[in-house]
């Protein structure tokens, strides 16, 4: 029995080695062939960087300084950051309140952001472009609050779901022992929720960090640019493509993602482990 | 110095709101809605401990609750320390609750759960650490102090709950059913450590449970309540000596009292009970209260408990049961047994009965003192006593 399971285990582990190399694989294409010169990455894209075809930081180097690179991840970052936390702020409150507080209009607005998730991107983009001109949001100031308006569907609907299990003796005790409804918020239920938190922060997170359609319908292109557009732009539109210039913008890009991924993994895998098995 | 003053408090939950745990079916409806609580009138002397007990859903907690502040009143005053708290809000009220459910902060330390309630009134950091000490001492919790609520057993989170109520040094401490989440065996415990609390510590208790050994153990004052109505109000001593309703006989005491169906009799100045084909003449004090209440001969209850029961072999006073069940306790066999169709149990000490052998179907005899029945008429309202409260 013992040594069936040992078998078992050697085998499972090396199908899985080779899952895992599958799977990352493309991202190594990318990083070594973000060292090669244009042509080679053309002709030959999984040939590993040679003496010839080797090329240094060049490509970081034109990636950065020719297509603006640096600062379009500021403003990613920028947008990023803030609209996550205006999110987690605004619809973690509106969860507690429309689910601590029962009327008929608390009810409508969470049936309204169930329906806001249902509804798909592509049928209110134009309108919304229209829409985001009209009240200047053209900016990385303005799309926060179109992102807060998008994300907060599944934010307030994440939320609702995990106050609801919340006791409610918990915030009736923080009432008697001298909290204002404020208090009550950020010094009981915020540290309660930080397991939604995590979860809603880093969906939102990885949404807008990659997202391509949205910025590219409101923001005003000429000014501001987010990481997705540059390396859009790259592809240029007179037929030339800096191949080497978008590896490196690829790798640039994905740096912050993996950091973000490694520094919450373990809040991660809580998250997800929180859920699976009630405590 | 803290008195407490309810006033024709009620509540009423309007017909179309759902309320959970509130099932309806017995309470009265008037035209705004559902009466959970229905004219309910308390004074609370200092320091008493006053227990609110009844079956679930009787209005009990709803009440409670109003004295806190966490539900509204819709009619009535509530006066604390001769103030009208009606409008204030709970954390102005200077009271702490103890939940059956803990309530703890699930994200603090047992001592940053007990600072809590100190650091929202801004007290120095010396004095809030000599009184989180001092009550953890008192409970027996100092080695937790360091943990998180959910290394804690049940016992010790309510210990912990405790806690956070008495550092504050309230003016009325609540307790709603603090006990019903423990084992048996801890609650027994935890029964006895509350009544040395309240040695210890100086306030006023209101106290909630449906159990009632707990309510004749901790209370000065027992408030049985009904269906959102108060049956009695009385020491524990008086709800057991006398009941004024059918459903107080039935709810205090354990095992629950009995109850006959037989006719009290009239002659002269003297009453008789026919329980069975036997007659059995009240004691002279029944008598002279019924007389002075002008009680004529009517059908009646008869209730009583289990352990006023005795086998007799006396000429005259042999009431014939059917035995139906008997249960072997040790110290006495609970012995369950049929009159005229209706069930009871009546408590029969070992000692002597040893060897006593009560048999399925057998028939048995008893009998009772006089001074120690209740009788009560069609409506469940106890003869003897003058009226309703």
């Amino acid at each position: 029995m013992h040594e069936k399971n040992k078998k078992n285990g050697i085998i499972g582990s090396t199908f899985l080695t080779f899952l895992c190399i599958f799977w990352i694989m493309p991202v190594f294409i990318v990083l070594w062939n973000s060292f090669k010169n244009k042509n080679s990455i053309n002709l030959q894209p999984f040939q590993l960087p040679s003496n010839e075809t080797f090329v240094g930081w060049e490509n970081y180097g034109a990636a950065i300084g020719k297509y603006g690179l640096l600062q379009s991840v500021g403003w990613t970052v920028f947008i990023t950051v803030f609209s996550v936390a205006a999110i987690l702020l605004f619809c973690s409150m509106c969860g507690w309140f429309i689910t601590r507080v029962k009327t008929w209009w608390t009810k409508m607005i969470y049936v309204l952001c169930l329906f806001s998730m249902v509804v798909p991107f592509q049928m209110v983009m134009y309108t919304l472009s229209l829409v985001a001109n009209m009240l200047q949001l053209t900016n990385p100031f303005g799309i926060i609050i179109v992102y807060l308006g998008f994300g907060a569907g599944l934010a307030i609907f994440m939320f609702t779901g995990f106050v609801r299990s919340i006791p409610i003796e918990i915030e009736e005790a923080a009432m008697i022992d001298g909290c204002t409804p404020l208090q009550t918020f950020f010094r009981i239920v915020v540290p309660i929720m930080k397991p939604t938190y995590i979860s809603v922060g880093i969906l939102e997170t990885m949404w807008i960090w990659n997202d391509f359609l949205l910025p590219y319908l409101v923001l005003d292109l000429k000014k501001y640019k987010t990481i997705s557009i540059v390396i859009q732009y790259m592809k240029g539109s007179y037929g030339s493509v800096d191949m080497g210039a978008i590896m490196a913008a690829l790798i640039l890009a994905l740096i912050p993602v993996v950091i973000f991924y490694l520094s919450c993994q373990k809040y991660i895998i809580k998250g997800v482990a929180a859920g699976a098995v009630k405590g | 110095m803290s008195t407490l003053e309810l006033k024709h408090i009620c509540k009423i939950y309007p017909n179309n709101e759902k309320k959970g745990h509130h099932k309806h079916n017995n309470l009265k409806t008037t035209d705004e809605g559902v009466l959970a609580v229905d004219d309910f009138n308390l004074e609370i002397k200092d320091k008493e401990f006053i227990v609110l007990v009844g079956p679930s859903g009787c209005g009990k907690s709803t009440t409670l609750r109003m004295v806190a502040g966490l539900e509204e009143i819709t009619k009535g005053e509530l006066y604390i320390d001769n103030k009208l708290m009606n409008d204030i809000e709970p954390k102005d009220r200077d009271i702490a609750m103890v939940f059956q459910s803990y309530a703890l902060y699930p994200h603090m330390t047992v001592r940053q759960n007990m600072e809590f309630p100190l650091k929202l009134r801004k007290m120095p950091k010396e004095e809030i650490k000599k009184k989180v000490d001092e009550a953890a001492e008192i409970l027996g919790i100092t080695e937790y102090l360091d943990r998180k609520p959910k290394a804690l057993s049940g016992g010790q989170r309510q210990r912990v709950a405790i806690g956070r109520a008495i550092v504050r040094e309230p003016k009325v401490l609540l307790m709603d059913e603090p006990l019903s989440n423990l084992d048996a065996k801890l609650r027994n415990q935890m029964r006895a450590e509350i009544i040395k609390l309240r040695s210890r510590i100086d306030t006023t208790f209101i106290y909630v449970t449906h159990d009632q050994t707990e309510a004749m153990t901790l209370g000065d004052r027992i408030v049985i309540m009904k269906d959102g109505v108060v049956q009695q109000i009385g020491t524990p001593q008086q709800v057991y000596d006398t009941p004024v309703n059918l459903f107080v006989a039935g709810f205090i005491g354990v095992p629950m009292m009995n109850f006959f169906d037989g006719e009290l009799i009239k002659d002269g100045m003297k009453y008789y009970v026919e329980l069975n084909g036997v007659k059995i003449e009240l004691s002279p004090e029944k008598e002279a209260k019924m007389a002075a209440k002008g009680v004529e001969a009517q059908k009646v209850t008869i209730g009583v408990r289990p352990e006023h029961m005795e086998l007799t072999q006396r000429e005259g006073q042999m009431i014939q049961a059917t035995v139906d069940v008997s249960e072997m306790m040790g110290s006495h066999i609970n012995v369950h047994i049929r009159v005229q169709e209706k069930e009871g149990v009546m408590i029969v000490d070992t000692q002597g009965n040893s060897n006593r052998n009560f048999r399925m179907g057998e028939t048995i005899q008893f009998t009772f003192e006089p001074a120690v029945i209740h009788v009560f008429d069609a409506e469940g309202k106890n003869l003897e006593v003058k009226k309703e409260l």
